[in-house]
């Protein structure tokens, strides 16, 4: 597209809470990094910064820039801190109080200090209408359109800046919400910024319709704003011919339809670093991946299957990090969208350790951040952390990290491990330290479990790909911990989030309810509801600009026992005709796997419909080699000191460039510096290089 | 810490059977067909240790957490020297197989290794139906565990990896929603398939000797940090007493008297002086009130303590033989849920008064449990059903929140859609009761109410709930709070129901059930509430201000406060003493005034 421009550059803005990544790839597949601060009063201007910053580095003019994509927290961040839009929330008479009920389960027993979130929408501002639908969408009361007129009155007199319109069973009937929008928009004219739930989410469960809906409204008028101040940036520096963002479900979406649907921006980092590793996986031609991002205060991970990640609609923003977070709802703000699924947990370099009241060795999930940070940063930080653990046990450079942009302490780590972790139990310093890798260890090990064999799947027959600051000095315990037999770390592993940027396809998800038995089913209406939805999304995408040839339409069916309140996803291959015996056989395997039985004579429901429609990205293709080294030699020394805990002892271990696994596979322990992480290949296991430059590390079976 | 123990070992131990539990409650969340098992989420799941000890447990319902060990203690008893590797048992007799009621069916599977029984994957769901007087299993009016529905004692549900269908067979032909049960009987033990995997694998990891090591030390590690809280508390005994409404339409009350000693690092509860078991679904079984007790004991405390057995040695729990709260055999306890909540609030009414900073006043007092259900034109069975909640009550801290389960049952609610579309009824509201809940300094929160519109020609509504005449209790100056109501067609011409029916309401179409909710008690004395609280609930529409004038004594004018208004109000209003108008706003907000909150009998 648009070669005579030259615009042969995709540009990516990964904006995190300390530093914002920027990554560029041209048409030589090379990628190239630039590692700014984030600038938290208005991120908008640390990310043009970056961009400016990378294409003068490297010499590149602005108009060759063709595409930017964009990862940002400041949606999860305007939940987090409450700085959303003062939003209006519209209810069928009766149910006003949905959105505060919630589930009404909470996510913490035996605590009667338990305050539950406050809603979004307090109840001064939610209003109702008179009107009630059937579960058909047949009517049971006409709207009363008077009683529209007055809610939107009282909205008009409150000052809200955004109203959500949800009214019970509208996913199976838009009509009285469509009729509630235009009243409310002929009252309040264009100022304020409406959605209705059968727009964001057509279907059933009322809360999680409302908290989704309400959600929306909630981050539109913040985030049009930070967007269009982002899109501002960008053409000052002359790059603006396209601005995407990426979704919480892992593809991009075009500026318009992210300013209208910010609830799909929610979480939308992470899911960039899951997208990298899946191109990784199908560049490899490798089925099953596990990923693990571990980094300065969580550590996340995800499972990939035939280079699709898995995916769950089931999120919370705000929950915090939490091991049971697919059990123990209730912490956070439902949004029921498609997000991949991620499990996170509070162990990252920041971790604190400590004791508990029964004499436990306990890490995180406090964390010492990047103020004060952990005690080897020098700049005040008292508690031992998991990276003064690192640098104690010789798995970091002792003098510097980050190329050697950040001097680390080595003497005050130590010191303070021995006070707090190894002197309060009798143990060796080293001990000490290498008990709380264990412990984090073991608390990244439950969150694996949590994707996988969670959802009946043995770890054991998967790779990790491990990234992020602090992903490749554990992966390779992880991995051992779970018996899992190889350990994948790709280049620029520090950066892969913004790395995923680049990779991401262009996608619309449409869902549309579609309640019936497979086995009544007619295919024939089926395959004419799924060409409706593939229509709207390619006409969507066509007007967005891309080519009708460019998009790729994937089918999905939502499936239950009859009976069973939770679906299970499986695809519908093709565009023709579905076949329900085939559907249904889908299904039994995939709830087989999943729950480890199933019932071949039990009629199966059809609960949603679900399309994909995908704009392919054409993927860098950095060849070996070409990745630089930017690390000084000479700050490098050739050996260290690491212990591998009391059974393997202390080793001297060689520390190496990643070019040096080109020519042959070598034995561990080893140390692998880069610029933005270091590798750990402890002893027994083995290393190389691969032809894209990802370090393979392989491990000796477990007995 | 013993020598032998490394404390990383122990915590990564520790979190290995955290995660195997937690696998266990998600299979059988997302597999189960009822809705108390998937939405309400009223199921439980242990790891437990070679003698049956729980060493671990998955995050569902506190009421059933304590009761396994009673639970496995049975089964161990009974079956040690007669297990088989895939063997899998079920029970839910609660007289002889360490059960609660009925409903809930414990499915066990025991872990071989070696030849030897290392340890339990424990499971417990409550049935949507077994049978019995009633739909639900929950007739309060049963007054035999006879007339109460199907009685498992310990039997092999899988013996030595084959399933015997008969059990399969007499559970389905006993029950009337023979599809949900044996759909959720088979999603636990599929969990207990994928729990034994997990468990082994951790086996095989630590090696026999290790992990029998480990996990002998877990029970120490919980021991040791509970008894370090129970120490710091002053020693005494605390005496408490809370009632029950009673039954039907001549309510006696029903005492529970609770007397809690802390003794060094020991707590002990005594129910001496609490009523005699009644011929009644609402006697609780041993096993229900051993439960009860950890967990007030737990709440209390206020630090988390580990799910092994070995916390529970610092409580003894002592119960009359034949009081309501150990009933003997065949005493009926279908509907046993509602002394559970009763049992808490008076052993966390008697904590209160060494705890005043941390003890919240009474909630709404447990979860109201209507079951609706008839036979559908074409003769199919339909339960419409789950337990309603809720609201805490006001503490030191903060207000009771509204909307939110009580903590001694941290069930969920179905979602309206879903009912609608599976079941004939409409749901005709589901919000806050204006005027409710106790007034005080943190005032308690607001009382719920739903509606429930009969789509099909007729049903049977059996109801059980509580706090109409006993209204829960507020604590230091709080009041306590609002009543609770039952009505078949709401408004002229309207029927009241008891509290607590003692027999089944006929429903006929179009017929609207509406349930309204105690409120929860207020903490501290009204008039020292902040004004500027009062004006947000009068803005947020959860009082109105002649409420806001009269209760709490604050003049609202031009949407502020009128402080000087204020001021006389409340000096006025010290003067005329302790208030109860705010029963008569409440009732005026209800279209409860007039209707008698006790039953005749208690004048």
């Amino acid at each position: 597209m648009d070669k005579q421009f030259q615009r042969s550059y995709r540009v990516g803005i990964d904006v995190g809470g300390t530093f914002t990544d920027v990554v560029a790839t041209g048409a030589d597949g090379r990628i190239l990094v630039r590692k700014v601060a984030s600038t938290p009063g208005d991120l908008s201007h640390g990310s043009a910064q970056g961009v400016a910053e990378l294409l003068a580095a490297n010499g590149i003019r602005a108009e060759e820039v063709d595409v930017v994509v964009h990862a940002t927290t400041t949606a999860t961040n305007a939940v987090l801190e409450a700085k959303g839009a003062r939003t209006a929330l519209i209810t069928t008479a009766g149910f006003r109080d949905i959105l505060e009920f919630r589930r009404v389960r909470v996510p913490e027993l035996y605590n009667l200090a338990y305050v539950k979130p406050a809603p979004l929408v307090p109840r001064q501002l939610r209003f109702e209408v008179s009107e009630r639908l059937g579960p058909l969408g047949q009517v049971w009361r006409p709207l009363d359109e008077n009683s529209v007129r007055t809610a939107a009155a009282r909205i008009a007199a409150s000052g809200a800046e955004a109203v959500a319109i949800c009214l019970l069973h509208s996913y199976a009937n838009p009509a009285h919400e469509k009729r509630v929008r235009a009243i409310v928009e002929e009252v309040l004219g264009d100022k304020v910024f409406v959605t209705c739930s059968h727009e964001i989410l057509p279907e059933m469960r009322e809360y999680e319709r409302t908290s989704t809906t309400v959600i929306n409204a909630y981050l539109g008028p913040v985030m049009k704003a930070y967007l269009k101040r982002l899109e501002e940036r960008l053409i000052e520096l002359g790059t603006g011919r396209a601005l995407h963002v990426m979704t919480s479900g892992g593809g991009q979406m075009s500026l318009k339809a992210a300013m209208n649907k910010p609830a799909y921006l929610v979480e939308s980092g992470p899911a960039a670093g899951v997208i990298a590793a899946a191109r990784i996986a199908k560049r490899l031609d490798l089925p099953n991946i596990i990923t693990l991002d571990m980094g300065g205060t969580t550590a996340k991970t995800a499972i990939i299957e035939d280079a699709e990640p898995a995916k769950t609609s089931e999120f919370e923003v705000g929950a915090g990090i939490n091991l049971s977070s697919k059990l123990v709802r209730g912490a956070g703000y439902a949004i029921k969208l498609p997000f991949i699924d991620v499990s996170e947990i509070g162990a990252g370099g920041g971790s604190m350790i400590w004791f508990d009241k029964g004499g436990a060795l306990k890490v995180g999930p406090e964390s010492a951040g990047s103020e004060p940070g952990p005690v080897c940063y020098g700049k005040g930080g008292r508690v031992a952390t998991l990276t003064d653990a690192f640098l104690t046990l010789g798995y970091v450079n002792s003098k510097y990290l980050v190329g050697g942009a950040l001097g680390l302490h080595g003497e005050i780590a130590r010191q303070a491990i021995r006070e707090q972790v190894a002197d309060p139990v009798g143990i060796d310093l080293h001990d000490g330290a290498y008990g709380a890798v264990t412990v984090a260890v073991a608390n990244m090990v439950r969150a694996v479990k949590s994707v996988s064999t969670y959802r009946g799947r043995d770890p054991r027959g998967y790779t990790l790909i491990a990234f992020g600051g602090n992903g490749p000095l554990v992966g390779a315990m992880i991995a051992h911990e779970l018996s899992m037999a190889r350990v994948l770390v790709p280049p620029h592993s520090g950066v892969l989030s913004a790395c995923g940027l680049l990779m991401a396809d262009h996608e619309q998800e449409l869902v549309r309810s579609y309640p019936a038995l497979t086995r009544e089913c007619d295919p024939l209406e089926l395959q004419s509801a799924y060409a409706d939805l593939s229509r709207n999304a390619v006409t969507t995408l066509t007007a967005e600009g891309f080519a009708p040839e460019d998009i790729e339409v994937r089918r999905f069916a939502d499936l239950r026992y009859a009976g069973q309140a939770y679906e299970l996803t499986v695809s519908v291959p093709g565009t023709g005709i579905p076949v329900m015996a085939e559907i249904d056989s889908a299904f039994h395997d995939e709830h087989h796997k999943t729950y480890s039985h199933m019932s071949r004579t039990e009629p199966v429901g059809l609960v949603s419909i679900r399309i994909v429609a995908s704009v392919r990205t054409p993927q860098p293709s950095e060849e070996s080699g070409s990745a630089p080294d930017t690390i000084d030699a000479e700050a490098q020394p050739v050996t260290r000191e690491v212990y591998f805990g009391k059974a393997r002892g202390l080793h001297v271990v060689p520390v190496v460039r990643r070019a040096d696994l080109r020519a042959a596979e070598r034995a561990g322990p080893l140390l692998i510096e880069e610029y933005d992480s270091t590798c750990l290949v402890p002893p027994g296991a083995s290393a190389r290089t691969d032809c894209w430059n990802n370090i393979v590390i392989t491990l000796e079976p477990r007995a | 810490m013993s020598r032998r123990f490394d404390p990383i070992t122990l915590d990564v131990i520790q979190n290995a059977l955290g995660s195997i539990a937690d696998e266990l409650a998600l299979v059988i969340m997302r597999s189960a067909y009822s809705n108390i098992v998937r939405d309400a989420m009223d199921y439980s799941t242990a790891v437990c240790d070679r003698e049956g000890r729980t060493i671990a447990q998955g995050l569902t319902t506190p009421v059933h957490l304590g009761s396994f060990p009673d639970a496995m203690r049975a089964l161990v008893s009974q079956f040690s020297s007669r297990m088989a590797d895939g063997d899998i048992f079920i029970f839910n007799d609660p007289y002889g197989a360490g059960g609660m009621h009925l409903p809930d069916f414990y499915i066990v599977k025991p872990v071989f290794d070696g030849g030897n029984v290392e340890g339990y994957i424990a499971t417990l769901a409550h049935q949507c139906d077994v049978g019995g007087l009633a739909p639900g299993g929950m007739a309060v009016f049963a007054t035999e565990i006879y007339q109460e529905g199907l009685r498992i004692p310990i039997l092999k549900l899988h013996d030595a990896g084959v399933p015997n269908e008969v059990i399969f067979q007499i559970i389905a032909k006993n029950s009337r929603q023979p599809v949900e049960v044996l759909g959720d009987v088979r999603a636990q033990v599929a969990a207990c398939g994928n729990g034994e995997k997990g468990l082994r694998q951790l086996i095989e990891r630590y090696g026999v000797e290790d992990f029998r090591l480990y996990t002998g030390e877990l029970h120490d590690y919980a021991e040791r940090l509970i008894r370090a809280e129970i120490s710091a508390l002053p020693d005494g005994t605390y005496e408490f007493e809370d009632f029950l409404d009673g039954l039907g339409e001549n309510p006696t009350p029903i005492r529970f008297k609770c007397a809690l000693t802390v003794a060094g690092d020991q707590i002990i509860v005594d129910w001496e002086g609490t009523s005699p078991q009644v011929k009644a679904a609402i006697n609780g079984p041993m096993p229900t009130t051993h439960a009860m007790a950890y967990l007030a004991v737990r709440c209390a405390i206020g630090v988390a303590i580990p799910n092994c057995e070995g916390y529970m040695r610092a409580i003894t729990v002592k119960a009359p033989k034949g009081s309501i709260v150990n009933p003997n055999e065949p005493a009926a306890c279908g509907a046993r849920g509602v002394i559970c909540f009763r049992m808490y609030e008076a052993m966390l009414g008697a904590f209160s008064q060494i705890l005043p900073d941390r003890i919240p006043a009474a909630s709404e007092g447990g979860s109201s449990a209507p079951h609706i259900a008839g036979r559908t034109r074409d003769n199919r069975p339909f339960l419409i059903s789950g337990g309603l909640m809720g609201c805490w009550g006001g503490s030191a801290a903060r207000d009771g929140q509204e909307g939110i389960s009580n903590p001694a049952a941290n069930l969920g609610n179905a979602p309206i859609e879903l009912v609608e579309s599976r079941l004939p009824v409409e749901i005709t509201c589901y919000a806050f009761v204006e005027n409710s809940g106790g007034p005080g300094r943190h005032r308690g929160g607001a009382a719920l109410m739903r509606g429930y519109r009969l789509l099909e020609e007729e049903a049977e509504l059996v109801m059980r709930s509580d706090r109409r005449a006993v209204l829960p209790y507020g604590l230091f100056g709080g009041l306590p709070g609002t009543p609770s109501w039952n009505f078949i067609n709401p408004g002229p011409g309207q029927t009241v129901l008891p509290v607590c029916p003692f027999a089944s309401v006929p429903m006929k179409r179009d017929d609207i059930f509406l349930h309204i909710q105690a409120g929860a008690g207020g903490y501290g004395d009204p008039l020292e509430r902040e004004p500027g609280k009062v004006l947000l609930d009068v803005v947020n529409e959860l009082i109105t201000a002649s409420y806001a004038a009269d209760v709490y004594g604050v003049v609202i004018a031009n949407g502020g406060v009128d402080e000087a208004a204020t001021f006389a109000r409340r000096q006025w209003l010290v003067k005329q003493g302790p208030l109860s108008t705010y029963l008569d706003h409440f009732a005026q907000s209800t279209g409860t005034q007039g209707l008698a909150r006790r039953g005749p009998g208690l004048g």
